[in-house]
């Protein structure tokens, strides 16, 4: 691994998109490791962790960092300091996609979060975690959008000379992946960062890694 | 032989992907450099992929004794290099976790293990005591010698031709149409014809799911600049009409009326190639129409090229428009295709034209269209089927394990023909018989059926296959056994499947590179593989299982287990002399008995000019097309294209084509005539929707090796109903709510799937079949071709509804 760039296939695959990235390269060296999935055998691949630490408070620029929220979460630092940690959301989600955040979150620690490499967001119509969320950090006017995929080509069947749809058949999107001459191209505007196109994905390296939104904005009117 | 560790090997497959993608122009994934690593090694040795009839290879990786990796072979012709959604994944299908390791035996309704010294003589005595009443059923997963061994136990152990495999369900309207044809099994052509073609038309052929290897071969041409003008002739979008320059649909049954057409403006505008015909081609048209009883009549009646002419004559564009609902431009711009002497065309097809009540003629009509044209015999010009099975070709059709052939191509009705085999077999004179055995439906209805009502089949020993879930119209023609006591039902199988759920006994059977193994692929491509590791638990190869049962019954004192010398029909020695007990697991594999089966076999490849070489040959090639000829130097050639004179050892020398089998006797292929005919259940008020079904990419025949790797699972987890929009929306129906498919024969309850991978025309519903929880063929219908005997999967007449 010593020749490799500093930003490895490897951990392309494992959704670690930032390494080196500016203020966060501390905190994402000491906090990043170990969430990756190991790959497996006679071809399987597996991708898993996602998103990163927050960085150590007061170095940042960034109103947000990259955590994979649920959908409907308002601006990272609002959530932060608004969200109870009561837990309604994660009883509420249906198939257990909404978990606790894990003590490498730091800060973070202990407030919702999804995996969507391990358990994707199913994008329930009725929005049960918006729904159950008292505080209101999880809030139906704000967008659905959580992250964005994306497709590695190199890994992807269908951009390397077989062929493989099943990613944007099973979206739940509308439009969020197309098909372009066999080929799936993703919208990053429609796509919501669910990231079930990451459990189906049956290429024997997995091809698709969810990325978390960096900035998800503030709500227009923030709740008492 | 390659090492690699198996980090290197992760990485190795990522980066080949890259390689590939990065060099745009590449149809394959191409393999890394590979570098030993630290670690273990990984060692590598070739295979064909277990599934499809493509006929890919791989190379196969194992450490400590289990498969750990798979890699597209690059030496291999076929695919070099690149693999299919479940080629890349075949070494998991050994490893689910419900494998079969014991033999289990019914009693009192219950299975319950016993071992395999018990199930053996079981099955001997079984046999013993009603021979006549026995029949085997396998599939074109057989291998080579596996088939083989199984074909002569029966025919020449038993005296019987009871025995009849899933090709049967698959390929048998193909071999019909190559028979009436050319005179002899198998495709003239080769898949370098779709590197050679100008324009590919599927007829009926969804290539880019079912043969997805050989569809990028076809579509990576436009990458390297080259044009190549694809036709998609279908009754439903698929994948591969996405990439179609022309999609056709056309309704059930119109591809009759299609193909009269082309022949009709061929003649008409004078198109067609006076000069190859007047050399090459004969004209027939049906005789008598066959019987249940009699083996059918292949060979017709001949007519003048005139009253062929007459006959087309109806076939105007606007009458195939109203027949078939292409329109007249379209059928025009096809047969303006094929008036053209200036391109290459090659016609494909798999299922489409095979399962279908006319399936012999719409074989022959195609045969037919490509000769008149002449559009024949120079590579991309072919009209080539595709298999569904590894060794559909190599073992089904070849070895002959159907219940009408022999080995290589004879007949069981002809005289001549088993005289031949006995002479193989040093059997006495007559030993084999003549009376032609039950196909596969015919079979499992007499299975199905009370013997007080005729039903004169009371033991059936399925290998390799699974007719509990493929059988049409299953509440007829498996479900019954269930309650007729005097019935048993034998299964080898790896895995516990719709088939198993009915056995009385069940055989754990080794698979795959658990055993060594010979396939013959679509393009009449003969494999071979070594044993790489061990089956798990006290599973065993099929061969080996056949050739224990044979011994038995020897041991029982069945008289036809020895030949004429008195001498076991398996007997082998050493290089020694000495007899080598193989029916002995512990013994099997002290020799090599696939070579010695093989070696055996290829004796009978030589009167059909299929000469296949010697054992040692494919253990050293990826692969090699019959009929593989030895030359002066000692050395084995294949060959490509059959019956043209650059190609072809068997055509005389300075002769452009020659068709030696022909059926006329005088060199020239057969051009026939068949009418447009409907088919036997339409859509009416009662029931108003076509149902059609077959294959999706990621599982592979019923899903019972596919279903069980995680990856495929995952990506295809159930089967449902694809709807046309406008329908759905009429009858009120989203995706993903429940529908009720209901016909004359069965109902099924599946989601529907709308605007999703495919789209049938309207009034048409597309069921996959692979599901084992959801069995499409308690609905289909069991009518089948009068001359192949393979029944239409793809139309029956059904209700949908939604359901509350």
């Amino acid at each position: 691994m010593d020749r490799e760039p500093s930003i490895s296939r490897r951990d392309l695959l494992r959704g670690r998109f930032f390494r080196g990235d500016g203020p966060g390269r501390d905190a994402a060296a000491a906090g990043a490791e170990g969430a990756g999935g190991t790959g497996g055998t006679g071809g399987t691949g597996g991708t898993g962790g996602t998103g990163h630490a927050p960085a150590p408070s007061g170095i940042g620029r960034r109103a947000t960092l990259p955590i994979h929220r649920p959908p409907g979460a308002i601006d990272e630092a609002g959530f932060l300091t608004g969200c109870t940690r009561c837990n309604a959301c994660v009883e509420a989600c249906p198939v257990d996609a909404i978990v606790l955040a894990p003590p490498r979150f730091q800060r973070a620690a202990g407030t919702p979060m999804i995996d969507p490499h391990t358990n994707p967001c199913v994008m329930c119509a009725d929005t049960p975690c918006i729904t159950a969320c008292e505080p209101r950090v999880l809030r139906p006017d704000q967008p659905l959008k959580m992250g964005v995929a994306w497709i590695e080509t190199m890994a992807c069947l269908a951009y390397t000379g077989s062929f493989c749809t099943v990613c944007s058949e099973r979206c739940p999107v509308e439009g969020a992946i197309q098909v372009t001459q066999g080929r799936p191209v993703i919208s990053a505007e429609r796509c919501t960062g669910c990231g079930i196109c990451h459990g189906v994905c049956p290429a024997p390296t997995n091809a698709i890694a969810i990325m978390p939104l960096f900035d998800r904005p503030a709500p227009a009117a923030r709740a008492p | 032989m390659l090492t690699v560790d198996r980090r290197a090997f992760l990485k190795a497959s990522a980066m080949a992907a890259a390689t590939a993608a990065a060099s745009g122009a590449s149809r394959a994934i191409a393999l890394p450099v590979l570098e030993p690593r630290d670690g273990a090694p990984l060692r590598w040795q070739k295979a064909p992929c277990r599934f499809c009839g493509t006929g890919c290879h791989v190379m196969v990786g194992t450490e400590n004794g289990r498969v750990v990796a798979i890699q597209g072979d690059q030496k291999a012709d076929v695919n070099r290099g690149l693999l299919c959604v479940k080629g890349y994944h075949v070494g998991l299908a050994l490893y689910g976790r419900d494998r079969l390791t014991t033999p289990l035996l019914r009693r009192d309704g219950r299975m319950v293990p016993i071992a395999w010294d018990e199930a053996i003589d079981i099955i001997a005595r079984r046999i013993m005591a009603d021979p006549k009443r026995f029949s085997f059923y396998g599939s074109g997963q057989w291998t080579i010698p596996e088939g083989y061994a199984a074909n002569k136990f029966v025919k020449a152990g038993l005296g019987t031709n009871l025995i009849d495999a899933n090709p049967r369900l698959c390929m048998a309207s193909a071999v019909t149409g190559f028979l009436s044809t050319y005179g002899v099994d198998e495709p003239p052509g080769v898949y370098d014809d779709l590197d050679a073609c100008d324009v590919a038309i599927m007829w009926g052929n969804n290539m880019a799911e079912m043969h997805p290897v050989l569809f990028s071969r076809l579509v990576d041409r436009r990458t390297r600049g080259e044009k190549v003008t694809i036709i998609d002739m279908t009754t439903r979008r698929t994948r591969t009409s996405d990439l179609a320059d022309h999609v056709l649909y056309f309704r059930p049954h119109g591809d009759l009326a299609i193909a009269n057409g082309i022949a009709h403006l061929l003649i008409r505008s004078g198109t067609w190639d006076r000069a190859f015909v007047e050399k090459h081609c004969n004209f027939r048209q049906l005789g008598a129409a066959p019987d249940e009883r009699t083996a059918p009549a292949m060979l017709g009646v001949p007519m003048t090229f005139e009253e062929y002419a007459r006959a087309v004559e109806p076939y105007t564009p606007e009458k195939v428009a109203e027949l078939s609902g292409v329109s007249a431009a379209d059928i025009r711009m096809l047969a303006e295709l094929f008036g053209r002497r200036d391109i290459r065309i090659n016609s494909l097809w798999c299922m489409g034209m095979n399962q279908h009540t006319r399936g012999t003629a719409i074989n022959c009509l195609v045969h037919g269209i490509h000769l008149l044209s002449g559009h024949f015999g120079r590579p991309g010009d072919a009209s080539t089927s595709l298999t569904g099975q590894p060794s559909a070709c190599g073992t089904a059709r070849e070895v002959g394990t159907l219940c009408h052939l022999l080995p290589g191509g004879l007949m069981a009705a002809n005289p001549e023909h088993r005289k031949i085999a006995e002479g193989h077999w040093n059997l006495e004179e007559g030993r084999l018989s003549g009376t032609i055995g039950h196909h596969a439906v015919e079979l499992f209805r007499r299975f199905n059926t009370p013997t007080a009502e005729g039903g004169d089949i009371s033991t059936i020993w399925v290998q390799v296959t699974n007719p509990g879930q493929t059988m049409p119209h299953l509440n007829r023609n498996f479900r019954p056994k269930r309650d007729l006591d005097d019935r048993f039902l034998i299964v080898s199988d790896v895995y516990p499947t719709a088939t198993t759920e009915l056995a009385d006994l069940i055989l754990p059977s080794s698979m795959w590179v658990e055993k060594n193994g010979m396939y013959g692929n679509s393009e009449r491509r003969t494999q071979q593989w070594f044993r790489m590791v061990m089956p798990p638990g006290d599973a065993r190869d099929d061969c080996w299982q056949t050739i224990a049962v044979s011994r038995r019954l020897l041991e029982l004192g069945h008289a036809g287990m020895k030949d004429r010398d008195g001498k076991w029909l398996f007997h082998t020695t050493d290089s020694g002399g000495r007899e080598v007990p193989i029916w002995s697991w512990e013994h099997y594999y002290d020799v090599n008995v696939d070579e010695r089966l093989f070696n055996e076999y290829r004796a009978f490849s030589r009167h059909k000019h299929k000469d296949l070489a010697p054992y040692a040959e494919y253990v050293k090639a990826r692969g090699l097309r019959w009929p593989v000829v030895q030359h002066a130097d000692g050395s084995w050639h294949e060959t490509r294209w059959r019956f043209s004179g650059f190609d072809d050892p068997y055509v005389e020398r300075g002769r452009e084509f020659q068709f030696y089998h022909s059926v006329s006797g005088d060199d020239r292929a057969l051009i026939w005539f068949r009418p447009h005919e409907f088919p036997p259940e339409m859509p009416d008020d009662e029931y108003p929707f076509w149902l059609c079904t077959g294959r999706v990419l990621e599982h592979w025949h019923t899903g019972t090796m596919t279903q069980r790797i995680p990856q495929l699972h995952r990506a295809m987890p159930k089967a449902y109903a694809e709807l046309n929009r406008e329908d759905a929306a009429r009858l009120g129906i989203r995706s993903g709510d429940m529908v009720t498919i209901r016909s004359r024969r069965g109902e099924l309850d599946l989601p529907a799937w709308i605007g999703g991978r495919g789209d049938p025309r309207p009034g048409d519903v597309f069921v996959p079949f692979f599901d084992e929880a959801k069995l499409i063929n308690l609905v289909t219908l069991d009518a089948y071709d009068p001359y192949s005997r393979q029944p239409d999967y793809k139309k029956c007449a059904v209700a949908i509804e939604r359901r509350a």
